[in-house]
């Protein structure tokens, strides 16, 4: 049996403080891009060869790292780099309102920075710039965080970077799932119903009853 | 005779463009599509707007990397605004009905009992609501799944409240000729699944209904007492970005049925409120789950998702939230997205999903007098997103705990090796005597423990009062003489069992009102 010990909250940091709107909300997210806590001497990696549609290179940086620690070198496993996890979750995000992107921009930077991490955790190096061991520690502090923002932070990133490497079809074998029914692949040889002029085809969801009261 | 309507995606409308009709229906769920037909079956000229795409047979593929951005809201990562509940929400031509997972419950009567004694809804109860049922029913092929097609994923269930002595119950699902492949959420390959997409809404368009998808109707047209008809963004079936064209659609009266969060945000934009009543007393069946170990293979993605129940803890007495237990179908990324944890020990998690049974807590909240549920807002008017606040109280983690406990000793009881509640700091529990111990030191906050709901209701309430509720016993806005609600947003509370069929049999009956307000 392994139960986490619950930790005291601390006094003044409440849910409702600290989320006022928005996917993270609140002056301490806002933070997260502002100036004087840019991000800074974090690591460079290698950009994806076709762009990057929403984050920055140092964006970029932060979700590679964290998708390094989320899924790790595994037997029977594809690497992240073999998925593309930073460069899928950068299409990911692409697709969502701008506002939401802006809030994930504003949680990647805050992640990074070292200034943030002293405030919660007493480290001054960029996320980036941490060893694995200490990156996973950062990970479970926001995690098991009493602060409510920083446990939301971490579930809208975990989201984010497990959706980059799970949305591929060549971790399927890895979790012993076997795909779609092959009755799938039929799928481009039915008619697609319109209305119109075109009769519509018989079916399953065609009633052929008495006519209903 | 009324030639048959069309289906029309974002694309096919290339400039700005206003149509006239008789009835404007926005949205194509459960509630939208019951009343389309039933207009169309009185001769109504119909025309109705859905904000997702048509996507039919012809183009599933039983992906979850393209069906959850394809047939979901938000491309499935709907959640409130803090993160801590995750939802499950239908966006497409047929709405829910095209990716849930079959269950077919009528109304509770203590509910519709509740609804008439404490919200002054009248007129609405089994009796009348039966003949509606019998129609949805018969047309819908709702029917009882025999235990012998019932798969290893439903049978721990099935066998642990047996094992306990626990009522235990056979789900009832709409499906035709279904192979039991189990990809019900990701739209059926088969057209098995009685879905609005396969059944109601092609009815109606043969009636002559025309259908817009890609439709994102941004704000109703709202005139002294009335409603003159909806503007809308037509959106790229591929980007789902806005295409520049704007679709009006004017009509005698205006059905909104959008859902729970979709509905009142609508309601919002355009300036209404309710008395302040819009968006309030949401709810959605906030949903714990316990995932176990089993010694064989369950397989949890085959077979048909849900076909047992159990209505044993429904109701716990006064100040507890009843729950009912189902069991939902896992497939590789709802899993990784679900189950906690991060590295090595979470890639060890999902390497036994073949043998991971997983049962779920569907909670009951707004009966008890207190329970005000949550509260959809506008963000920014021009932003699709909306504020979606549903704050878990100690009420609701009481019977998270109670619940995660129950379905532990079910999963004990039919032969887990080890349980594992879904808390963000993994637990792992490997014997029934550990359970107690185990779920009372879990954390119990927002945030640390997996909340999911795949049932939204509320947030335009029925009611008899305007200074409580948004619509009146007759589904029509307090106010106003030809703007209706038609969908699930109008429950005063949630039901306790899986939406759909109320939806279908409230929106079958008050299409008699909407029908009387377009003559």
């Amino acid at each position: 049996m392994d139960v986490p010990h619950p930790e005291p909250a601390p006094a003044g940091l409440s849910r409702r403080s600290l989320v006022k709107r928005g996917l993270l909300g609140g002056a301490l997210l806002a933070a997260g891009g502002a100036g004087f806590l840019a991000l800074r001497g974090g690591t460079v990696v290698a950009l994806p060869a076709d762009g990057l549609l929403v984050f920055t290179p140092a964006q970029f940086a932060v979700l590679d790292a964290v998708s390094r620690r989320m899924v790790r070198p595994r037997k029977g496993w594809p690497t992240v780099d073999q998925v593309g996890v930073a460069r899928a979750a950068d299409r990911i995000a692409a697709r969502v309102e701008a506002s939401a992107q802006k809030e994930l921009q504003q949680l990647l930077g805050l992640f990074e920075n070292g200034l943030a991490g002293f405030l919660f955790g007493g480290r001054t190096r960029p996320f980036t710039r941490l060893d694995g061991a200490e990156q996973d520690r950062v990970l479970s502090e926001w995690r098991d965080s009493s602060i409510a923002l920083r446990r939301t932070g971490y579930a809208a990133l975990r989201t984010l970077v497990i959706a980059g490497y799970y949305q591929s079809p060549t971790v399927w074998p890895s979790t012993g799932y076997d795909g779609p029914p092959a009755i799938f692949g039929l799928g481009p040889t039915f008619p697609e119903w319109r209305g119109g002029d075109e009769p519509r085809p018989d079916g399953n969801g065609v009633w052929h009853g008495e006519p209903l009261p | 005779m009324i030639p048959a309507g069309r289906i029309l995606g974002g694309r096919d409308t290339l400039v700005n463009t206003t149509v006239h009709c008789d009835v404007v229906v926005v949205g194509s769920g459960a509630g939208g599509s019951v009343l389309a037909e039933r207009l169309t079956a009185r001769g109504l000229d119909v025309v109705m707007l859905e904000e997702g795409g048509y996507w039919t047979r012809r183009s599933f593929d039983g992906r979850e990397d393209h069906s959850y951005p394809r047939l979901y809201q938000e491309m499935g990562n709907r959640a409130t605004d803090d993160q801590s509940i995750l939802i499950l929400q239908g966006r497409n031509v047929g709405g829910g009905t095209t990716v849930n997972w079959c269950t077919s419950f009528r109304t509770p009567r203590r509910v519709l009992d509740h609804w008439r004694d404490r919200h002054g809804v009248k007129g609405l109860s089994e009796e009348v609501l039966a003949p509606h049922w019998e129609a949805i029913e018969k047309r819908l092929h709702i029917a009882e799944w025999p235990l012998e097609r019932m798969n290893s994923n439903n049978k721990v269930l099935w066998d642990g409240c047996g094992r306990l002595g626990y009522s235990r119950g056979l789900v009832r699902r709409n499906v035709n000729n279904c192979a039991n492949l189990g990809y019900c959420g990701l739209g059926c390959p088969l057209d098995a699944k009685m879905s609005m997409l396969v059944t109601l809404i092609p009815d109606a368009v043969e009636k002559g209904m025309t259908v817009y998808a890609n439709a994102s109707v941004r704000r109703l047209l709202v005139g002294t007492r009335r409603v003159d008809g909806v503007e809308a963004d037509l959106l790229d079936p591929e980007t789902d970005r806005p295409t520049g064209v704007t679709l009006t659609v004017k009509g005698r009266t205006v059905a909104v049925c959008g859902g729970a969060i979709n509905s009142p945000a609508l309601l919002l934009r355009s300036g209404l409120d309710g008395n302040g009543n819009v968006g309030k007393r949401f709810f959605l069946h906030p949903v714990v789950i316990m995932s176990a170990l089993m010694p064989d293979p369950v397989y949890p993605w085959s077979g048909a998702p849900q076909s047992a129940y159990s209505h044993h803890f429904s109701e716990r007495g006064p100040g507890k939230l009843g729950f009912l237990l189902e069991v939902p179908p896992i497939m590789p990324l709802i899993a990784a997205s679900v189950f906690p944890g991060f590295g090595e020990s979470h890639q060890a998690l999902l390497e036994t999903l073949p043998y991971t049974q997983s049962t779920i807590a569907i909670c009951h909240d707004g009966l008890m007098p207190d329970d005000v549920g949550g509260t959809i807002k506008l963000r920014d008017p021009s932003e699709r997103r909306v504020s979606i606040d549903y704050p878990l109280r100690p009420f609701h983690f009481e019977a998270f705990k109670a619940a995660c406990k129950e379905m532990a000793r079910i999963q004990f009881a039919a032969g887990a090796h080890e349980v594992r509640s879904l808390h963000a700091r993994p637990v792992r529990i490997e014997k029934l005597a550990d359970v107690d111990a185990a779920m009372d030191a879990a954390p119990w906050e927002p945030g640390r423990v997996r909340v999911a709901t795949a049932h939204q209701m509320g947030g335009c309430a029925m009611g008899g009062d305007p200074r409580t509720s948004v619509v009146d016993s007759t589904l029509r806005y307090h106010g106003m003489d030809n703007l209706f609600v038609v969908d699930g947003s109008v429950f005063p509370t949630a039901l306790g069992v899986n939406p759909q069929e109320s939806i279908f049999g409230v929106a079958r009956w008050a299409s008699q009102f909407v029908a009387a307000a377009s003559a």
